[in-house]
């Protein structure tokens, strides 16, 4: 019983030495994130990284997400789209070789026409068959609306119906299935190494 | 482009006998030419093949060609594009480069840049020429990666011929032609109705693949022979079709329908005149005018739905005069003017460009061996910067089996009309709006700015200025050796380096967070690859004609960017992204890498039978981009490569009665996503009737 528990203080310590030296991993995760697929009307969709998932528009107003999407814009809780500090930088490296969050250069929505991520920064557009692709090796690393870092990758971007099931033209979609990557830091420091 | 004169010439019984090198050509120089002398690559397709193979429409036989790609047009599925939007690919390059000629004059007539090649009857041709490489030297705009020149029946040897033909999709098309005329008064004449029910290819879409359509051409080309020296000739042509379009569109059942219907008319009197023994001169006339009307309807309430207009006018006058300097030195020198009016209902108003030209060409011989050909050709004009286009081509004769050629030419295509006048803002479609070159000004975006209908000018605005040409440099390089038994192989490399290419790009973002987009000239790209065909005359009858193009494109900007390790793509969709090599790197879109066909010909002229078995091979090209990075690099990008084999026979039953049957398409091989112009299997039976007076 005694050798267990010095075998669990030496665990312990081990542990808290090795948070010191190194931060905790981010936890790596997928998801689908369905968003509004109308251009030019309509709700946002919004995440929380915190959370690991979608909040409701009732949070809209808090500190509660940190990004929001409708069709293919990408809004920030910050500035004109809401009250919290998040910001967003796009960087050309893949989502895995991204280790920590740069220390500066995040952008802010500061006006309507003004926003963190612009369309042409993460995808491209393909006027003959109306469908955008995200641009394979483009990675979101985000400030989030609490000060915390996360990144994110969009893997895919698909034109569903309400219950997201593909369509394919003629027929309009009435939304946007993305298929994201997310890892996100809790303790407040920069590294984003994986778990 | 190593084909220099391939020859599937199989203009009389004794093909076995007759050297297909002796046909004489016109295209590759304006003048005429025998096909094993000339130093530039050209491929004839005789009549004789046109009527074996049993090909109804341009595209058909085309598409049969060595290096020839058939693309679907890039609308086809969209409302206000055909499904017919076929054109073809040559030496890498999209159709709108190309230039179509009918008995010399050029064609008008794209929708998107692609000329329909449907449009075109095959039953008034006598043969088709395709000169590879660029070619503007002599014809101007579109001649960049090559020229396909249509030569349609001479009056000549009065007949009667009919036929006609049923086939599967209700496939209707009937023939009458003939000539009648004299010593000195020809002429000939051409009717032809051709329709079809359409046909589906995907179930699953409550839309056809093809709806119905019809087609009518007619042609009559006279001829008078004022003296020995001076000759006039008229060509009157005219096509009219009519397309139904059907579409469900926010609907899972059709809910909208209408017409679009085609007119098509050509006019070219041309008079020749010999003005001494050193000196021919001709001068052409030609004018063409082009209209598609497309209107669709709500098939619930008649409301209009969509509706669009196209009317293009072509006039040209133009005099060629050939000088023999001496016995082995013929100069040729000409100029013209071209008056070119559009119409259309995403247009300000009517638009005119005129273009005026000189061309002179030399061609040498030094020796019975040594045949060089140079030439010139400057195009000015109202709308896009003038153009100087150079040519030089050099035929080797080694020996009388094996002989080299080599050539460089220059070749350049106009900014199209869309590029430089569309004034279109799509209400269907999110609200984009377009601007041609010619019709965007900073200014004007900026007074929308300040009335609020812009948020956002972006920087590239600033660089629209006025349009250049496209414009490409071409090489050709290669040898032809001919025996005497009638084996004929033929090889050619080509490289084509395509500068100013243009492309169109956001350069404002509108209040309601869509686009503003207008042209610029951008991007390069390149080409290159060998093509070679080899025909083998068999005992008894038996003839095998193979080629093979080999063709590598890419886009050079794209290539450095991989070389900098700035370019991530995925192997799947949705899977993570990695760095992209040069080996991932599927170059420009809608390129196969390897195409070749295999085709065997069978004659019993004792009978009156013949019969021919075809295999055309394409290898995978790319379709789409799904992980942004332009290009196709998994293998989700691409579509499957296939063989498509097509069979026919005829057979002589009475003395004016021939009887045509085949299958095109035996395997069934259809794709409806990325090639909906190949219908499925389809047989067919053609009636002939010939008489002679």
């Amino acid at each position: 019983m005694k050798r267990l528990s010095i075998i669990s203080f030496a665990a312990v310590v081990l542990l808290f030495a090795s948070c010191k030296k190194d931060n905790a991993p981010a936890v790596v995760e997928q998801k689908d994130f369905l968003v509004n697929g109308n251009p030019t009307g309509g709700n946002f969709n919004f995440f929380s990284f915190s959370q690991g998932k979608e909040v409701p528009l009732s949070d809209s107003a808090s500190n509660k997400w940190d990004f929001a999407m409708r069709f293919e814009k990408i809004i920030v809780n910050n500035g004109v789209s809401g009250p919290g500090q998040a910001g967003a930088q796009v960087i050309n490296t893949p989502f895995d070789l991204i280790t920590e969050a740069p220390s500066a250069g995040y952008k802010y929505d500061t006006t309507a026409s003004q926003l963190a991520v612009k369309g042409a920064d993460w995808y491209s557009y393909n006027a003959q068959t109306r469908t955008f692709s995200p641009v394979a090796g483009r990675t979101f690393v985000f400030r989030t609306a609490t000060g915390k870092y996360a990144k994110l990758e969009i893997l895919s971007a698909d034109p569903t119906d309400n219950n997201g099931n593909p369509v394919v033209a003629p027929t309009r979609p009435t939304k946007i299935k993305y298929k994201i990557r997310v890892a996100y830091q809790a303790d407040g420091s920069r590294s984003l190494t994986p778990q | 482009m190593l084909n220099v004169g391939r020859c599937f010439a199989q203009t009389s019984n004794d093909t076995l006998v007759k050297d297909p090198l002796e046909e004489i050509v016109i295209t590759a120089t304006r003048t005429e030419r025998k096909l094993g002398n000339i130093a530039i690559p050209v491929t004839l397709i005789s009549q004789k093949q046109l009527k074996q193979t049993g090909a109804l429409r341009l595209n058909e036989i085309l598409q049969e060609q060595t290096g020839l790609f058939l693309s679907a047009g890039t609308g086809s599925n969209a409302v206000g594009g055909g499904i017919f939007g076929n054109g073809i690919q040559m030496q890498g390059l999209s159709p709108d480069y190309t230039l179509l000629l009918l008995d010399g004059e050029p064609l008008i007539g794209r929708q998107g840049g692609v000329m329909d090649l449907s449009r075109f009857a095959i039953g008034n041709i006598k043969k088709i020429e395709i000169v590879k490489g660029p070619s503007s030297s002599l014809y101007g705009s579109e001649a960049m990666a090559g020229v396909v020149n249509i030569i349609t029946e001479d009056p000549k040897d009065n007949h009667i011929k009919a036929s006609i033909r049923y086939g599967s999709f209700q496939t209707l098309d009937a023939v009458v032609n003939g000539a009648i005329g004299g010593k000195k008064t020809n002429l000939f004449y051409f009717f032809n109705r051709n329709s079809s029910n359409g046909y589906e290819l995907d179930s699953k879409t409550p839309e056809k693949t093809l709806d119905p359509y019809r087609n009518y051409t007619g042609q009559i080309k006279f001829k008078h022979q004022f003296s020995d020296r001076t000759k006039l000739s008229l060509n009157l042509r005219y096509f009219g079709g009519k397309q139904e379009s059907f579409y469900a569109i926010n609907s899972p059942v059709i809910n909208i329908g209408g017409n679009g219907i085609t007119r098509d008319l050509n006019i070219n009197p041309v008079l020749t005149h010999r003005i001494s023994e050193k000196v021919n001169s001709s001068l052409r006339l030609y004018g063409s005018v082009y209209e598609y009307n497309q209107s669709l309807d709500s098939l619930k309430n008649n409301i209009a739905y969509y509706d669009d207009r196209f009317r293009q006018q072509f006039w040209r006058a133009e005099n060629q005069t050939d000088i023999k300097l001496h016995a082995s030195h013929l100069l040729t020198v000409g100029a013209g003017h071209t008056v070119q009016l559009v119409n259309t209902t995403r247009y300000r108003e009517t638009k005119r460009q005129d273009l005026s030209y000189v061309f002179v060409q030399s061609d040498y011989k030094f020796s019975q061996k040594l045949n060089l050909i140079s030439g010139a050709r400057y195009d000015h004009n109202t709308d896009f910067r003038s153009r100087f286009s150079p040519k030089l081509a050099l035929h080797w004769k080694y020996s009388n089996k094996l002989s080299f050629q080599f050539s460089y030419g220059a070749g350049f295509k106009a900014p199209d009309f869309r590029q430089l006048y569309l004034n279109f803002i799509n209400n269907a479609a999110q609200g984009y709006t377009i601007y041609g070159a010619s019709e965007f000004s900073v200014q004007a975006l900026e007074q929308q700015k300040s009335q609020g209908l812009i948020l956002q000018i972006l920087p590239a605005a600033y660089q629209i200025t006025q349009l250049n040409p496209e414009i490409s440099q071409g090489w050709n390089g290669g040898f032809r050796y001919h025996h005497q038994n009638g084996l004929l192989v033929e090889g050619n490399l080509f490289y084509n380096r395509v500068r100013d290419l243009i492309n169109y790009l956001p350069v404002a973002v509108q209040s309601n967070g869509t686009y503003v987009f207008s042209y610029v000239n951008q991007k390069k790209a390149f080409t290159y690859g060998g093509e070679w065909n080899v025909q083998v005359p068999l005992k008894k009858g038996f003839s095998v004609f193979a080629g093979y193009q080999l063709l590598f494109t890419g886009d050079s900007e794209v290539r450095t960017q991989i070389r900098e390790g700035k370019i991530f793509g995925r192997d799947i969709p949705g899977g993570a992204a990695r760095l992209m090599s040069l080996s991932d790197y599927g170059g420009l879109l809608n390129r196969s890498r390897h195409q070749a066909n295999l085709r065997f010909f069978y004659e019993l002229p004792s009978k009156g039978f013949s019969a021919n078995l075809r295999f055309i091979y394409r290898s995978r090209w790319g379709v789409t981009d799904l992980d942004g990075n332009g290009f196709a690099n998994m293998d989700k990008e691409y579509a499957k490569g296939f063989v498509q084999v097509n069979i026919a026979a005829t057979k002589q039953i009475k003395k004016q009665v021939e009887v045509q049957a085949g299958i095109n398409n035996l395997m069934n091989y259809f794709d409806p996503v990325n090639l909906p112009n190949i219908p499925g299997r389809q047989y067919f039976l053609t009636i002939h009737f010939s008489f002679h007076h």
